[in-house]
């Protein structure tokens, strides 16, 4: 039988050892947990509650559980010191050998930096970008706090196979990031859930194009259109990627031929504009051009979407020798310690610097918000993830999204302006 | 225990749009204590919603209900929520109402069938949602056996510790399962 990307993942890590189609419900095994202990609700509580009088008794494998303290990195308050330090009293009693303790960042980031994820794997995440690992091929997913309880203890749980979205890109890779432009544009014209609960399978001529860091960008962004997983096949850039990260061996996934798609949808890049979502949901899009002279009060570029090189990059090129416009706060924080690395060997940083902008320590915070707060009345546009009321501060701000370039062009305009007409000189 | 899916529920409606996100029910980055946000939550929509809801209030909402970051609702059900029927769950708010045994329905069309303010029955048994004032009815989808245990167990924590000390009397460990 043909299957698709997701039904092949999870008929082999199938624990009834079966196939299993679209609609199936299976318990499955899992490959790795991504586990970022929360702090309102620890796993201690949990365990307490559900019968667990000493908290969790172990964990299934200790080489497959990942700890990252990445939410809270570095601590802002004495509540989330004491919250990370429960966090590693748990961690050194349960003796979890991967713990990314003293190290800002975000969470999926590091995953992928340190090549605790590999194309083919089933891997699970208490955090809804967990998908993101998708982009190298991996079968990734969030899951909530209860599944990861189970998770921990079992290394199992339940899923419904998802049916799938086959969505074929195709054209060219300007010289400039549009991954984000591409999302936007997906949740404009077919609605921000159109993936519910669906597997998202890339294809098309511009994926060999793609950088990871794009890749990353669109698989992480496949929560916002609702889906389970968002999966990019594997080629020598995957290849390329993952073997400079782990030795690990890995059997990647690609879908049969003839594999049963609910839905095919095309999208050639080269006819898109610039877009962007106007407050308050990831499906409010239009064209940056709609939106205009908007005057913004802040600028941000980074989260799990977009704080990775390529994205920093196209703003140091587009503030390269300029400044950022009088009364904008221009906030750039890379996902991890790996990409600021990156990025300052490169010479972004003291580009961005000197343009004006600040840069923040790599972590979830510009994206919570834990810096860079709103207040009433304020526009930010922001290459993060998500735009909800109230998501970066007063709920009677406005936050758009957009792609990175975007951010740069409008960080140095002081208002919302349509990049295509600095594209010529970049 | 199975109360919370097979006990036929009935109350007062509140009624919301698509794409209620989780920023907008549990905002716990602003309001960290549970206390906190039951004075918060869906406010953004509905900014009498904490002082107003009652228990045994009912949440009919429409597509894309819980989009957004992973984080329960328990804080409805400490508000009182008797249950969410909505047109369609995002992913991951449906997981979290499953593994915590919160009363959670997906009947496509419960929009149509109700107006905020009146009564809306819920009875999971028959698979029905139901406007007793209209007598208009759509039906809800059942759950499969493995998530009605889950729900029966009173969530998946406590599903986990069934197992466990299940494996524990029959293997005599700590519960590992043999291989
Ligand atoms: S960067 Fe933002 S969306 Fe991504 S994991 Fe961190 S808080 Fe969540």
């Amino acid at each position: 039988m043909a299957l698709t990307m997701a039904e092949k993942l999870l008929s082999r890590h199938n624990l009834a050892d079966r196939e299993v189609r679209a609609g199936d419900f299976l318990e499955a095994r899992i490959d790795g947990a991504m586990c970022h202990y929360h702090a309102s609700e620890p796993m201690v509580e949990m365990a307490q509650q559900a019968g667990f009088k000493d908290g969790l008794p172990r964990v299934w494998d200790k080489d497959r559980v990942f700890v990252l303290l990445d939410h809270h990195q570095p601590t802002l308050t004495q509540k989330l010191a004491d919250e990370n330090a429960l966090v590693r009293r748990e961690v050194e009693r349960l003796g979890i050998r991967c713990f990314h303790d003293s190290e800002p960042g975000i969470a999926h980031q590091m995953m992928l930096d340190y090549g605790l994820v590999r194309p083919g794997e089933l891997v699970v995440g208490n955090d809804s970008h967990t998908i993101g690992y998708g982009a190298i091929n991996a079968g990734s997913t969030g899951i909530t706090r209860s599944d990861m309880f189970y998770v921990l203890l079992y290394g199992e749980l339940w899923f419904q196979v998802p049916s799938s979205v086959r969505v074929v890109l195709n054209g060219h890779q300007p010289r400039y990031p549009i991954a984000k432009d591409i999302v936007l544009y997906l949740a404009g014209k077919y609605g921000e859930d159109f993936a519910q609960s669906m597997s998202v399978e890339f294809s098309g001529a511009l994926v060999p194009q793609l950088s990871i860091d794009s890749r990353m960008c669109l698989s992480t962004h496949g929560v916002e259109i609702g889906a389970k997983f968002a999966m990019f096949p594997a080629d020598a850039a995957t290849d390329t990627f993952v073997k400079a990260r782990t030795g690990a061996s890995y059997e990647p996934l690609a879908p049969d031929a003839g594999a049963d798609y609910e839905n095919t949808i095309e999208l050639n890049v080269d006819e898109m504009p610039f877009m962007l979502a106007k407050p308050h949901q990831f499906g409010n899009v239009a064209p940056v051009s709609d939106a205009a002279g908007t005057r913004i009060h802040q600028a941000q570029i980074g989260s799990c979407a977009n704080g990775r090189f390529e994205d920093i990059e196209i703003a140091a090129r587009v503030l390269d020798g300029k400044k950022v416009a009088k009364g904008v706060r221009f906030l750039i924080s890379p996902a991890s310690q790996q990409v600021y690395l990156q990025c300052l060997k490169a010479g972004l940083v003291e580009t961005l610097v000197a343009a004006g902008a600040q840069v923040v320590t790599p972590g979830c915070g510009l994206c919570q918000p834990r810096v860079g707060f709103l207040s009433d009345g304020e526009v930010c546009i922001t290459a993060t993830t998500r735009n909800f009321k109230g998501r970066k501060g007063s709920p009677n701000a406005e936050i758009y999204l957009g792609g990175p370039l975007t951010v740069a062009a409008a960080a140095l305009a002081g208002e919302i302006v349509d990049p295509r007409e600095m594209c010529d000189g970049l | 225990m199975l109360g919370t899916l097979n006990k036929p529920i009935s109350g007062r409606v509140w009624k919301f749009g698509d794409s209620i996100e989780t920023d907008a029910i549990n905002p716990y980055y602003r309001y960290p204590t549970m206390e906190e946000l039951k004075q918060h939550t869906m406010e953004v929509y509905r900014p009498e919603f904490p002082r107003a809801v009652r228990a045994g209030d009912v949440m009919v909402a429409g597509k894309n209900f819980g989009c957004g970051s992973s984080r329960p609702g328990l804080v409805l059900r400490e508000v009182g929520i008797a249950a969410i029927v909505a047109e369609s769950v995002a992913r991951l708010f449906l997981r979290n109402s499953i593994g915590r045994a919160i009363p959670i329905f997906v009947a496509p069309g419960v929009t149509e069938i109700i107006e905020d303010g009146e009564t809306l029955d819920v009875d999971y048994r028959a698979g029905l949602v139901r406007n007793p004032k209209s007598g208009k009815q759509v039906g809800l989808r059942k759950y499969p056996p493995m998530i009605e245990r889950i729900f029966e167990c009173g969530g998946l924590p406590e599903f986990a510790y069934r197992r466990f000390l299940t494996e524990a009397a029959t293997k005599g460990n700590d519960g590992q399962r043999a291989v």
